[in-house]
């Protein structure tokens, strides 16, 4: 039974084509200006790699912009579909975090891929993808490099602002330091202030392992090391993390179905 | 404060509530228990602002203060929060009571009934009140709202201090500060209590008891009966009149109209789905939305355990003042929220859960009540003992910019898409 | 923390305070006593009686958070964000093993951030000893009855626990010694009166930080040395303004340091970590010391929970006289009821007096930002104007 998934987030649109052996096609795009024809894009590029067509699959749509596509009729919270998708990935995974572009979610699962618990960070922009990208153009580096500094740092620069835009004036007062701080210092202090705000979300709903990572975020390396820092433990990382949403999607289609033809 | 401009948002209140009335009568909408508590509240009012011509002192009076000293001494109450509260609710006059109280001085993190109702006295909203009444039940914001409407109604006061636990000698201090009250009342008001009356009151504060009691076993029912715009009416009468002929009044009808429906098997919405625990209560602007929310999803709130269950004991009307003393340790607020934080409050939670059979819980985080969300986490605990899931949603009980329509409409489908999934 | 006096080239010796404060809760005396068998009590505002804990061979000392303003992730979590700061700070530290050490946790009903911290302390960090006293917000002698039964109450709770006696005598000493800590607080802020006092605020915060982290045998020692060496000092600190700083709980030096070095000194304060701490002696009169030592402690110079306010703004304008205030910085934490509320009414009684008040509102622990900053600058150039 062949299913569709697609995750219409802020930033991009992810679309993962699933059977019983697992993904057998994937897409990740920006979202353009039409949001219609960037969806069929993702779709078209994720059916042809499985060698299906959209018309023969059920479909299962997630994310913010979700509610903007009216063809595909079937949808789920992020948050659900996060469960299914993670528990399929690792099975021990009891709690997820989600770092998108403009939000953070932190989720609970049980060993059935149910949601039991989760926690938002939406209300402003700190600890979250584009955050990061704000502070990338700040120090004038590009997002992996930044990475890949942070690694170096020694110590963490004390950015005591959770709120982005106060923090973008710490940041600037410690690169005119004088002398300045280390730019892998300051970065340190960049990823320490929005792993901040992750652990807070964590603790609210309360740490069980294990914990696995996914969103765009998740693919820095400088990130989440700080983040294993802080919680003491590493966490597990799905190869391409920014389909999870979308996998999970495609699970709840298959699921759905499942039940439709046992009537 | 002049008489004569004062009363504009009384005169309101009473027009609001004559016309729900007779609206809610019209269209027989949701049983004659909503139809009786505008009525009853339309007269507290008219009450409030006719105290004056008719010779009465008016007492402006926090939450959950004994009022039945006052209504034996022919006294006229007016409820400081709750008069904020509906402000909110029917008149939607957040935001220039809130925005008085901040000129006035009084930081946001104040709770904000407080602050709206500094704004309604600075505002000359109210009729003078002749006495200001308070108390610390049951918390800081309670305790500390006195002072400054006394300066603003350059009227004498009188604190009254609940002490913290219940022991002989907490009890009998509290005794004591309720004989200290009538003296004061005694005194401003030139009349003596009117001990045979608290008494009469005392004894029909059983009979409230009783009713609220039966109310809660009703609501047990599958599907129950009650929806969640009535927790604040079900609330209100013991806050606006213990021990009155008006609470058995609404209680009765209420009672039987609940008790009807289950007969019938009837639910306060059309196919229930979800039956939730709710931890505080929802925030007043937010009422009708929720309503209309909660008959779509099938969602009923059938227990609140912080503000419905009564402690066990009975009155003795032939020891009236003890037994107003007496009662405030029986109210359920002072069981679940002032007090040290025991054993029994938890063992509610889990009791009400498996009694009510509770699918989720809603957490209504009131971001100036400080004391009540520093049990979140003890008590979402608590629930996942017995496997009942909890959605925490920060807000504030009448100002809306806290968090919009849509963002609770967001959480709470998220949540009952989570429980439909388990 | 380096304290540079540049108004002289002498500083004073505050060794002994500081190698307490810097390693606080467990400070090496701490320690030491517990490995000598002795128990140590946390306590939590300043309407539990330390006399009683003193006089059980107990060493009392106060619950407080960490000195800097920090994310209180476990804070949040456990107390939500609405509580104070403060409540929050204490309960992190708490929770994260920093008071592992007491045998016993003592708090009073004062206010909802205080009482529900002890709340989550009880459900959350097993101490063996937990009591939480009534205290009642009025002064009456009712109220002094109450507050007293609940002093016998609590010594009895002790008894039972340590299975011990409490005796009259070991009541008497406790009382004696903590007096006299009060009377050496007391001819420290004497000082304070000078014009061109020898000792500067955020010098002197840290002296009471050490006074409830210690044995007060010990800090009475620490304390007369320092007088001995005020006393011939020749440090003057002149200053463009007194002032005095008010409000929340707060004992972190580097706050009001920040405001010093804005030309200002600040000559007294009004806060339970200082005047509202030490203020009242425990005067017998008569009475039994646990009698004593309730009465003392129901009247001492209130906290803002107290009703009527009237006696706490009384006793502000009191110190405004007494130390010769020019203006009043007011910082209060956020969700910090109490004081909130008290604010409109006491800012009106100081303008009343001819006295300014700067309103901050501030976190626990904070050390002071730029924008604190900003303000008190505002602020005494304000203060500059009207001297002129």
């Amino acid at each position: 039974m062949q299913t569709l998934g697609i995750d219409i987030g802020s930033l991009n649109i992810k679309a993962v084509v699933l059977d019983e052996e697992g993904p057998i096609g994937t897409s990740i795009m920006p979202l353009g200006d039409e949001v219609g024809d960037s969806v069929h894009a993702a779709l078209e590029k994720a059916t042809t790699e499985a060698g299906l067509s959209l018309d023969s699959l059920p479909v299962v749509a997630t994310g913010v912009g979700a509610k903007t596509i009216s063809f595909v009729p079937q949808q789920k919270s992020i948050t659900t579909c996060l469960a299914r998708g993670i528990q399929y990935l690792f099975p021990s995974a009891r709690m997820a975090i989600d770092m998108g572009a403009e939000s953070t979610t932190v989720i609970k699962l049980n060993e059935r891929g149910r949601l039991t618990d989760w926690a938002n960070h939406d209300k402003c922009a700190s600890g979250t993808g584009l955050f990061l990208q704000q502070m990338a153009k700040l120090m004038g580096l590009p997002l992996d490099e930044m990475a890949r500094l942070s690694l170096q740092a020694r110590a963490r620069a004390d950015i005591t602002n959770t709120c982005a835009v106060f923090a973008e004036s710490e940041v600037i007062s410690h690169v005119h330091r004088d002398p300045p701080t280390p730019k892998e210092d300051i970065i340190a202090g960049i990823y320490y202030s929005v792993v901040s705000r992750i652990m807070s979300m964590c603790k609210r709903v309360g740490i069980t392992r294990e914990v696995a990572v996914t969103g765009g975020a998740a693919l820095n390396d400088g990130l989440v090391n700080i983040l294993e820092q802080e919680l003491g433990f590493e966490v597990l990382k799905p190869a391409s993390p920014q389909i999870v949403a979308a996998l999970g999607a495609a699970i709840v289609a298959r699921e759905n179905s499942e039940k439709g033809t046992k009537k | 404060m002049t008489t004569a401009e004062s009363r504009s948002e009384i005169d309101i209140l009473i027009r609001t509530y004559r016309l729900l009335a007779r609206m809610n009568r019209a269209q027989n909408k949701g049983g004659s228990s909503h139809t009786l508590y505008f009525q009853l509240l339309a007269d507290y009012y008219t009450r409030v602002r006719n105290a004056h011509e008719e010779g009465k002192l008016l007492a402006a009076h926090t939450v959950f203060f004994p009022t039945e000293v006052l209504y034996a001494m022919d006294i006229v109450p007016m409820h400081t929060e709750m008069t904020t509260w509906l402000s909110a609710l029917f008149l939607r006059e957040q935001a220039g009571l809130l925005a008085k109280g901040a000129e006035l001085g009084l930081a946001p993190e104040i709770c904000s009934p407080h602050r709206g109702v500094a704004g309604i006295f600075a505002l000359n909203a109210i009729p003078r009140p002749d006495i200001i009444l308070w108390s610390n039940l049951i918390c800081d914001n309670t305790a500390k709202s006195g002072e400054l409407m006394m300066e603003l109604s350059d009227s004498p006061g009188f604190f009254l201090d609940n002490p913290f636990q219940n022991s002989s000698g907490e009890m009998d201090y509290l005794v004591g500060e309720l004989e200290d009250m009538v003296h004061f009342l005694e005194e401003r008001s030139g009349r003596k209590m009117d001990w045979d009356r608290l008494s009469e009151m005392v004894a029909r504060t059983n009979d409230e008891i009783d009713l609220y009691r039966e109310i809660g076993e009703l609501r047990k029912a599958v599907p129950s009966p009650m929806s969640v715009m009535d927790d604040l009416e079900l609330l209100s009468a013991d806050y606006m009149f213990p021990g009155q002929p008006e609470a058995i009044q609404y209680l009765t009808h209420l009672r039987d109209e609940l008790k009807g429906m289950v007969q019938e098997g009837k639910g306060a919405v059309t196919n229930e789905r979800f039956r939730l625990m709710t931890l505080f209560i929802p925030p007043m602007y937010l009422m009708s939305y929720l309503e209309q929310l909660f008959e779509e999803y099938g969602a009923v709130s059938v227990v609140e355990p912080l503000f419905t269950l009564w402690s066990e004991g009975w009155l003795d009307p032939a020891h009236p003042l003890e037994s107003v003393a007496k009662k405030s340790f029986l109210i359920p607020e002072r069981r679940s929220m002032y007090g040290p934080l025991g054993e029994q409050a938890l063992q509610d939670i889990i009791d009400c859960a498996e009694q009510y059979k509770v699918d989720g819980a809603i957490y209504w985080a009131f971001m100036g009540c400080r004391h009540t969300c520093a049990t979140i986490k003890v008590i979402k605990e608590t629930l996942s003992e017995v496997d009942v899931p909890m959605l925490t949603i920060d807000c504030d009980i009448v100002d809306p910019t806290i968090n919009s329509e849509e963002e609770v409409r967001e959480k709470l489908e998220q949540f009952f898409e989570m429980l439909e999934d388990r | 923390m380096d304290y540079l006096n540049t108004r002289s080239t002498e500083s004073l010796n505050l060794e002994e305070f500081r190698a307490v404060n810097g390693t606080f809760p467990k400070t090496k005396e701490i320690l030491d006593l517990k490995q000598q068998g002795n128990k140590v009590f946390g306590w939590l505002c300043t309407y539990v009686p330390e006399e009683v804990m003193h006089a059980a061979g107990i060493l009392p000392v106060r619950i407080t958070g960490y000195s800097q303003e920090t994310e209180l992730e476990d804070g949040n979590a456990y107390l939500y964000i609405n509580n104070c700061s403060f409540s929050r700070s204490c309960l992190q530290m708490g929770l994260r093993g920093e008071y592992d050490y007491l045998d016993g946790v003592v708090a009073g009903s004062t206010c909802d951030g205080a009482r529900r911290l002890f709340d989550l302390w009880q459900h959350y960090i097993k101490v063996p000893f937990q009591h939480i006293l009534t205290v009642p917000r009025k002064y009456t002698e009712r109220a002094h009855c109450l507050y007293y039964e609940q002093a016998v109450k609590f010594k009895e709770h002790l008894e039972r626990h340590l299975d011990f006696e409490i005796t009259d005598e070991a009541l008497l000493k406790s009382i004696s010694l903590f007096n006299e800590s009060r009377e050496l607080l007391k001819e420290l802020y004497q000082l304070r009166k000078l014009d061109r006092p020898p000792i500067t605020g955020s010098e002197t915060m840290e002296v009471l930080n050490a006074s409830f982290r210690m044995p007060k045998e010990l800090f009475n020692h620490y304390l007369r040395q320092l007088l001995d060496e005020l006393a011939v000092s020749k440090i003057e600190h002149q200053n463009q303004a007194r002032l005095m700083v008010t409000g929340s709980v707060m004992n972190n030096p580097e706050f009001i340091h920040s405001i010093e070095e804005l030309g200002g000194l600040v000559v007294t304060d009004e806060l339970c970590t200082s005047t509202r701490y030490w203020s009242d002696p425990v005067v017998l009169n008569g009475r039994s010391p646990l009698e004593a030592i309730s009465r003392r402690y129901l009247s001492n110079f209130p906290c803002a929970r107290m009703v009527p306010s009237e006696e706490r703004f009384d006793r502000i304008l009191q110190l405004v006289r007494d130390y010769k205030v020019d203006g009043v910085i007011s910082q209060i934490i956020r969700y910090c009821v109490p004081y909130a509320h008290d604010l409109p009414l006491l800012s009106a009684r100081l303008k009343a007096a001819g006295i300014p008040t700067l309103a901050l509102d501030v976190e626990y622990g904070t050390p002071g930002s730029g924008q604190i900053r900003t303000r008190v600058q505002a602020f005494m150039e304000m203060l500059e104007t009207r001297k002129r």
